[in-house]
């Protein structure tokens, strides 16, 4: 299984880095996305727009997601592959686990560039959020984000309606994400909540992508097998 | 179920919402035997190699490949059958010899297979290019090689001569006249397997006729 799951990682790598499909779309929607905020929340000068900022920064970071996961299963769908994966004896948990694998992949590969770019935009007067809390929140997050996304990615792939349906599944489940997210990153910015809030709220996201993984292993068969 | 049986279909339905692709197909193929799956477009031929092929699941009656019942069974028979459907079920952006590793990964075969399965089917100097750099009759071949790779018992090949080169048409004689191997072919051309011992079955309306 180990070895399944690393080839279809690795697979999922390579058609990103010959297609280029997912991760400059995301980048580009990500700084589109900055700049209309920036604009939005003052112009010129952000005053104590910075907890504002930060929790678009999330809301930014769950709708790029959304679009990377449009594209999760794009390759399959588009050239009818999943008959090709579903006649080998391959653990259905597998091909779940290698999609949400590369998809964290993407998310990170997202937030690289996004993260100095809000620092750029937003951080550039007066306290921001703790960086190091920050990318602990973004990390567990996106592990949630790639667990519940590939899932539903999977479900959705089957249905004609798929750029619909993935939004009205994912964006309801994304909301604990956010708003826990939110929490913890602007709790940073002073005056600070205790060390103690921000570790529980990181586990939340931890339990968050923990729960959507083990349902991702259990259920991912009887999502894609018809 | 007989051993000698490779597919054995009783009743065998499959529904989309209404639409009824196959209703209730009773169909036996014995080991090492080639059987020709023909009808009119949109007779259940597809559906009818999709699930024995355990891409879709039955909606009624029972089915089973090498006596694995499908789909409670199904992983057992997914290392006896290779399938080839209408599309060659690879990535265009990987090249011939990467798709077959992938493939070798998921089937839990040795990658040392792959170089051979390129050989037999003519394209071991073209395993570097990427398959939507390659003409449709070698994808073909590739689609070939990939649905072989793990030395299936049961082949199940949808249209498979539709779009061959001569080279590749004479890959897949070679293909169904290896021993032992079972083959359920759907054709429009089943003149084409004339040399070939072969029995012929006729699906219509998602029936067996006759």
């Amino acid at each position: 299984m180990t070895r399944a799951v690393l080839a279809l990682v690795r697979k999922d790598l390579l058609l990103e880095l010959r297609g280029r499909e997912v991760v400059p779309a995301m980048v580009t929607f990500v700084l589109a996305s900055f700049v209309l905020f920036r604009f939005a929340l003052g112009g010129d000068r952000l005053g104590g727009g910075v907890r504002a900022a930060t929790g678009l920064l999330w809301v930014a970071v769950v709708f790029t997601a959304m679009l990377g996961l449009t594209r999760a299963f794009a390759q399959e769908r588009e050239h009818g592959i999943w008959d090709g994966l579903l006649a080998t004896p391959v653990d259905r948990a597998a091909v779940w686990l290698a999609k949400a694998c590369s998809t964290f992949v993407f998310l990170v590969a997202m937030q690289a560039v996004a993260l100095p770019l809000f620092w750029l935009f937003f951080l550039q007067e007066g306290d921001g959020p703790s960086i190091p809390v920050l990318i602990g929140a973004l990390v567990l997050a996106d592990a949630g984000i790639a667990s519940l996304g590939a899932m539903l990615a999977g479900l959705a792939s089957a249905s004609h309606a798929r750029e619909v349906l993935l939004p009205v599944l994912f964006l309801p489940f994304a909301v604990p994400l956010v708003l826990v997210g939110v929490q913890v990153s602007v709790a940073t910015i002073s005056p600070q909540t205790s060390a103690l809030d921000t570790l529980q709220r990181l586990g939340f996201l931890g339990l968050y992508a923990t729960i959507f993984a083990l349902l991702g292993w259990a259920l991912f068969e009887y999502v894609v097998e018809d | 179920m007989s051993s000698s049986e490779a597919v054995r279909c009783r009743g065998l339905v499959r529904r989309f919402g209404e639409r009824e692709a196959l209703g209730g197909v009773d169909l036996d193929v014995g080991e090492g035997e080639l059987v020709l799956l023909t009808g009119p477009n949109g007779a259940g031929k597809t559906t009818l190699l999709r699930v024995l092929a355990t891409v879709l699941r039955p909606t009624g009656g029972r089915a089973a490949v090498f006596g694995s019942e499908l789909p409670r069974s199904a992983n057992p028979a997914r290392r006896l059958l290779g399938y080839a459907g209408h599309e060659p079920l690879l990535y265009p952006l990987l090249t011939a010899a990467e798709n077959l590793r992938l493939y070798a990964a998921l089937q839990g075969v040795d990658e040392a297979a792959v170089g051979p399965a390129l050989e037999r089917v003519g394209l071991a100097r073209r395993a570097t290019d990427r398959v939507s750099n390659l003409s449709r009759g070698m994808r073909q071949r590739l689609s070939l090689a990939r649905a072989t790779l793990h030395g299936p018992r049961l082949l199940l090949l949808d249209e498979p001569v539709s779009g061959l080169d001569e080279e590749g048409r004479g890959v897949l004689r070679s293909l169904l006249g290896e021993n032992g191997v079972t083959a359920l072919v759907a054709t429009h051309e089943p003149q084409w397997f004339a040399p070939m011992p072969a029995r012929v079955v006729t699906l219509r309306d998602g029936r067996v006729q006759g």
